[in-house]
């Protein structure tokens, strides 16, 4: 065979083979992600981030895992315990009901708001929407990975 | 400049490196051990080894000299045999300028991410640019003069490039919060419907479209851009909707449907867009909107009902479509038989046929395709319509297969940053922005293999184009953006009176 035709045969498959490389390299990378995230099993169903919070506890920044029922209120015996001189002992739940998050007032003193508006009954609420109890905001976030 | 660029990553990668590889799979949940690195929220600029992106950004340059001395030989080749003289091997780049220019570009766009120092995706930029760079290489294979007016179709090409790569570097550094997308989607999607009404009433024709806008000698396909601000509003209205359309629903008899009065807004929109869209006759961008909406709503709500609704509205308006159009007519008719007339309508496709057919499972090698008829390539828009009719010859199947498979990459990716987004219009607009590109990758790759009607639009960093180009640079740098992790995971606050209490409680926190 003439050697330049086979020399350019060669590095047409090279070529080829570099992208198939760089794929398997690609691959590689997504797989092991998969499996670190894999890992770390994801229990919980969204996460609830104290936006502002005058009396410093919880802090403002931090962050809680949230349950199918989750709790909130002045109480230690509540699941998220608002430590806030405006928030009632037991003053509000968050429920995870099929595909879709609702909270409910529990006949708390200074109400629970979504977003601004005051929450009667039961309420569904997103992801990224706003909760106001007493001076504590608090924000409803998907579930980490 | 460079220079010290440079000195400045790789001092830093020193340090930073072991904590990234550490980090990069685990996520930062606040149970993780944290305590380690030095407390400081604001890091600011600080640059961050990008390890796995250098690595396959080394495999992509290695990939394109390859590829463009395979291309280069090839030319040199045929070029002797043409004039008769003795064949010698000379393995030289096709065009050394352009191997050297882009991979200094992808090189000075993945320094740049390091010197943000943000936890992004790392695979994104490695998968576009040897997208990029086999357009750029089936660019320099055709006859230059096909279109560009900068020295040629690959020149031309090159810039746009250059362009696509510096929006999408500025977007993946800069862009930090989302509120100036979600908080204006109304005005976006009016910009938008405004930017396709100028088209219509300014635009010139091509091929018996209206595609392309000029404004001061710049023309540009505002189609492109569209499908960027679509899926924004989408993104948005669906987000802030997602409980109602979950929840509600209208009621006819025993069959409960959607809730029309809260989809309403999101369907006039679309109806907007895909009305002037198909006004004008391009064909493929209302294609491709139908496809996104449906598969955004779906992705926002889960419900089957939606997706049945919108393939039955698919095929009635097909129908209708077919009967108001000659277009659309042409168009299914020659997909259904494109022999009929071989030299005629069908003549693209029984081409792009043909050129498959050729390339086989390895290909004829880099600038061994496609014997131009006078100059002219036998398949008309190549450049932009049928890169991949011109990439199966020359690569073959498994050429073919291994572009699909970086299309396949970049899906991938966008849906995991979505998984893994803090809230839902971030998830909404990462799935979209990715679902654009592989939507439409499909509906042009399938159209090429005559899997579905032919319909003009362009195959995403691989054909020629500027709009084209820009849109898509700015979907993978917002990509990239959406991607960011945040800072490391904060360090435990100082044990207070209550949480002392609580610990003893044995309470989570």
């Amino acid at each position: 065979m003439d050697p330049t035709v086979l020399a350019i045969w060669v590095i047409r498959l090279l070529f080829l083979g570099i992208l198939y490389l760089f794929l398997f390299f690609v691959v590689r990378a997504l797989l092991r992600d998969l499996r670190s995230a894999a890992r770390e099993p994801v229990r919980e169903l969204g996460r609830l981030v104290v936006l502002a919070s005058p009396s410093g506890e919880p802090p403002a920044g931090s962050a809680f895992r949230l349950d199918s029922v989750t709790t909130l209120g002045r109480d230690v015996n509540n699941s998220v315990v608002l430590e806030d001189d405006f928030v009632s002992a037991t003053h509000a739940a968050l429920t995870y009901r099929g595909r879709a998050w609702y909270v409910e007032d529990f006949g708390s003193t200074n109400g629970t708001f979504v977003n601004g508006h005051q929450v009667t009954g039961l309420v569904a609420i997103a992801f990224g929407d706003e909760l106001q109890l007493g001076e504590i905001r608090l924000r409803l976030d998907r579930p980490r990975e | 400049m460079t220079g010290q660029v440079t000195r400045q990553a790789t001092g830093e990668s020193t340090t930073g490196e072991s904590t990234t590889s550490e980090s990069a799979g685990r996520v930062a949940g606040m149970a993780g051990p944290a305590a380690s690195r030095p407390v400081g929220l604001d890091t600011g600029l600080r640059p961050r080894f990008r390890g796995r992106e250098l690595l396959l950004l080394v495999i992509v340059g290695i990939a394109f000299t390859a590829g463009s001395v395979s291309l280069g030989a090839e030319q040199r080749l045929l070029a002797e045999q043409l004039a008769g003289q003795p064949e010698r091997l000379v393995l030289v780049p096709a065009d050394a300028g352009i191997l050297v220019v882009y991979l200094a570009a992808l090189l000075a766009a993945h320094l740049a991410l390091v010197l943000s120092g943000r936890r992004t995706d790392q695979v994104l930029l490695p998968a576009v640019g040897l997208l990029a760079g086999i357009g750029l290489l089936l660019m320099q294979r055709l006859p230059q003069r096909l279109a560009g007016n900068l020295g040629g179709l690959a020149h031309t090409q090159l810039v746009w490039l250059l362009i696509g790569l510096a929006i999408l570097t500025i977007l993946a550094v800069a862009v930090r919060g989302d509120a100036w997308l979600r908080r204006y989607k109304y005005t976006w999607a009016a910009a938008g419907v405004g930017l396709l009404l100028l088209t219509f009433v300014f635009g010139r024709d091509v091929n018996g479209a209206r595609l392309s806008l000029s404004i001061a000698g710049v023309s540009g396909q505002p189609s492109e851009l569209l499908k960027v601000i679509l899926v924004v509003f989408f993104a948005g209205y669906l987000s802030e909707n997602r409980p109602l359309l979950v929840e509600e629903s209208t009621r006819i008899g025993p069959i409960a449907l959607p809730p029309v009065p809260y989809l309403a807004p999101m369907v006039a929109m679309l109806a907007m867009a895909l009305g002037i869209v198909v006004i004008e006759r391009d064909l493929g961008a209302a294609m491709l909107f139908f496809l996104v909406f449906l598969l955004l709503l779906y992705v926002a709500t889960a419900r089957v009902s939606y997706v049945v609704l919108g393939v039955v509205a698919f095929i009635v308006g097909g129908a209708i479509l077919y009967a108001l159009f000659a277009t659309v007519q042409e168009r299914i008719d020659v997909w259904l038989n494109p022999f009929a007339d071989p030299n005629g309508t069908g003549f693209q496709i029984v081409q792009a046929l043909h050129a498959f057919a050729r390339g086989g499972i390895l290909g004829t090698g880099l600038g061994a395709g496609l014997p131009t008829i006078a100059g002219r390539p036998p398949i008309p828009a190549l450049h932009t319509d049928f890169p991949l009719a011109a990439l199966g010859e020359e690569l073959g199947l498994v050429g073919i297969l291994a572009i699909l498979g970086l299309y396949l990459v970049l899906i991938e990716r966008g849906l995991r940053i979505a998984a893994s987004a803090p809230d839902e219009f971030r998830a909404l607009l990462a799935a979209g922005l990715s679902l654009v590109i592989g939507v439409q990758a499909f509906i042009i790759a399938a159209g090429n293999l005559k899997l579905i009607p032919l319909t003009g639009i362009t195959l995403p960093f691989i054909s020629y184009g500027g709009s084209s180009l820009i849109a898509n640079s700015v979907i993978v740098g917002l990509l990239i953006a959406l991607s960011d992790r945040g800072p490391e995971a904060k360090p435990p606050a100082p044990p207070g009176r209550i949480s002392r209490l609580r610990r003893r409680l044995g309470g989570v926190p």
